[in-house]
């Protein structure tokens, strides 16, 4: 059982506040993401659950036993670091095999784990090499190589694609998928990057000013956000955030609307923070109802296109798909229309989600 | 007209012959003295100077012996002794400097006390007045403790004016480290005193040949201290070398230049043997992968 337990964990330094009460669980086998933006608390939380960072506070148990206190060293945990952090002055075969040296193995089975390593990641032509001659993906690929070697029954990866090329982190991140897959082992990820966590948490924590904000599959995290800075950091491009007020019991008046809309569950009075996905505003194609709109920029991605749109004084951005957007022009005038059961509510004032129309 | 190709990133002949120049301005005393080293005392004084000359080792052989006025066999000099002892003066003192000063650097590099930077400070103040201050009473405390004279009195001595140019030196090569080369050996199951020596220590050998370089140019040409703190047994070259000036038959150039070259010698060997080690030490950081 390699269940990891992390309970109210707090750290300063100095006078700033790098942990605040950060708690999660992860299950056994478990691909867990930390998404929350730099100088969140990532790095530290991770650093905590590997000893290297002393807590003021809170605990960590991993595998039914509390490492809080333990060293370091033979907690069964590795870590891949953001810079990689390779041994510049041994061999890539030095690299891999600097795991193994206490473990007691043989210099043979070393040499035959080394090798299996090396063929699962490819690198096997690198072998005799010094880690600063390869390519940035070798780097990378001997990293994970020295972090799994061991077979440790916690990985620990602090924003391991950063410092790699777009091309080859959308490599990398199936190559973390299929590793994860294959070894069967926990994984506790951190990133800033909204997509990596989403494409390969099998849960994904939020994480705000040192404390996790959310939890959820990446489908509860998109589909039902519980707070305004869940729905902002979740989805690209970003979430629409209109303010509105309820006129009435289950109604709610959008600021581009001349009819309330239905709003189940909101009373009369209460101001809302109105979230609409660009993904959920499409085009109106001269139904009734439509909204009108002006577009006054596009961003073309390739196979869709963001626009820009201007509706009475709100801004939104939607998505078309690229044939649908080519048609239009900046300045075009449109009609837009959304499902009222995609909206989403939140309190003003504490950003906490208040009602969904859905549910 | 073609425009004729040259090998980018090497310079022309121009750049080259005004790189000529400058390096044989900066050479020639150098070269002067070692042209002396090979002429006979005549033709060391003669004006004009000469350029050409029929070149011999008389100076070379009298810097060892000496031919005796009275006797007129040759008896054999000191300068051996002092050549030993300018070696393994500068060489310990420089290497103990080195040692203790890698492992505070990397104290105040990794584990920081509360007003490090003060420390660090302090530690550079012993360098910052001209040691002719501290002259008399280290004299009167050498006296006292009868370490005047002695191998370890002149090794402590220059031990310890080494020491804060060390700390300060390769504390900031530890600095330039990615610390997480070290968390990641620590927990690949490194003790403490592995990560220093297996990891950090590696890292750092250029600059650790740099650090040892300069200390021991430094310590090589010292004289003051080594003329009033070595005796007769332990007296370093530059204090014999001045003790062949003056006499009552007026400076004899040519041996003291026979002196100059053969001290010369060893510095230049361990400055080239270092070589690519100092160059990537005096660079270290500037340049980022």
């Amino acid at each position: 059982m390699s269940e990891l337990k992390v309970n109210n964990l707090r750290r300063t330094y100095g006078k700033v506040l790098a942990l605040d009460g950060m708690s999660f669980d992860v299950a056994d086998g478990e691909f867990f993401c930390l998404l929350g933006p730099s100088s969140s608390g990532k790095t530290t939380t991770l650093r905590a659950i590997s000893g290297l960072e002393e807590l003021e506070h809170g605990s960590v148990h991993f595998a039914g036993r509390d490492v809080t206190e333990s060293a370091v060293q033979g907690r069964g945990i590795s870590m891949i670091f953001q810079t990689f952090a390779l041994y510049p002055h041994l061999s890539v075969e030095a690299n891999l095999a600097h795991p193994l040296r206490r473990s007691g193995e043989s210099a043979s089975d070393i040499k035959k784990r080394v090798g299996e390593v090396a063929e699962l990641l490819r690198v096997t032509h690198t072998l005799k090499r010094k880690p600063t001659t390869l390519s940035g993906g070798e780097q990378q690929r001997v990293a994970i190589g020295r972090a799994i070697v061991g077979r440790p029954k916690l990985l620990l990866l602090d924003e391991p694609l950063t410092n790699l090329d777009a091309k080859l982190r959308d490599e990398m991140r199936t190559e973390f998928k299929r590793l994860h897959r294959e070894l069967g082992m926990t994984m506790l990820y951190a990133t800033p990057d909204q997509i990596e966590a989403l494409t390969m948490g099998d849960r994904v924590g939020v994480i705000r000013e040192g404390k996790v904000v959310a939890i959820g599959t990446p489908r509860d995290l998109y589909g039902a956000p519980t707070n305004t800075y869940v729905a902002g950091m979740i989805g690209s491009p970003p979430i629409n955030f209109v303010t509105a007020t309820a006129p009435s019991d289950g109604e709610i008046a959008l600021p581009f609307l001349d009819q309330p809309v239905e709003a189940p569950g909101v009373s009369s009075g209460q101001p809302l923070v109105v979230g609409l996905r660009p993904h959920d505003i499409a085009l109106a194609n001269g139904e009734e109802g439509g909204i009108p709109a002006k577009i006054h920029l596009t961003e073309p991605l390739g196979d869709v296109t963001i626009i820009d749109i201007r509706t009475r004084d709100t801004d939104m951005k939607m998505v078309l798909r690229e044939e649908v957007a080519a048609r239009f022009r900046v300045g075009d005038e449109i009609a837009v229309k959304f499902d009222p059961r995609n909206l989403h509510f939140f309190d003003p004032s504490t950003g906490a989600r208040a009602a969904h129309a859905a549910t | 007209m073609a425009r004729k190709h040259r090998e980018i990133g090497k310079a022309g002949w121009g750049y080259t012959a005004v790189a000529s120049v400058v390096g044989l301005i900066y050479f020639f005393p150098v070269l002067w003295i070692i042209l002396t080293a090979f002429k006979t005392r005549t033709d060391a004084l003669a004006v004009p100077p000469k350029l050409f000359f029929t070149p011999t080792f008389e100076n070379f052989t009298s810097v060892f012996y000496r031919a005796s006025i009275t006797t007129g066999s040759s008896q054999a000099t000191d300068m051996g002794l002092y050549f030993f002892n300018s070696i393994f003066i500068a060489f310990t003192s420089v290497g103990l400097a080195l040692i203790v000063g890698t492992i505070a650097a990397y104290a105040f590099s990794r584990y920081p006390l509360k007003g490090n930077d003060t420390y660090l400070f302090i530690i550079l103040t012993t360098r910052m007045m001209p040691p002719i201050v501290v002259i008399i009473p280290i004299f009167l405390m050498f006296r006292l403790s009868g370490l005047a004279g002695s191998y370890w009195g002149i090794i402590l001595l220059y031990t310890a004016f080494n020491i804060p140019f060390s700390v300060w030196l390769v504390k900031s090569f530890f600095d330039e480290l990615n610390p997480e080369i070290e968390d990641a050996a620590r927990m690949d199951g490194a003790t403490e005193r592995r990560v220093f020596f297996n990891f950090c220590i590696p890292q750092v050998l250029a600059g650790l040949s740099a650090t040892f370089v300069f200390g021991l140019i430094l310590t090589w040409n010292e004289f003051l201290f080594a003329l009033l703190l070595t005796g007769v047994e332990t007296r370093t070259v530059p204090v014999a070398m001045a003790r062949t000036l003056g006499g009552e038959v007026g400076v004899d150039y040519g041996l003291l230049a026979a002196i100059v070259t053969l001290f010369l010698i060893p510095i230049f060997f361990v400055t080239f043997l270092l070589q690519n080690q100092l160059l990537r030490g005096v660079t270290f950081g500037t340049v980022k992968k």
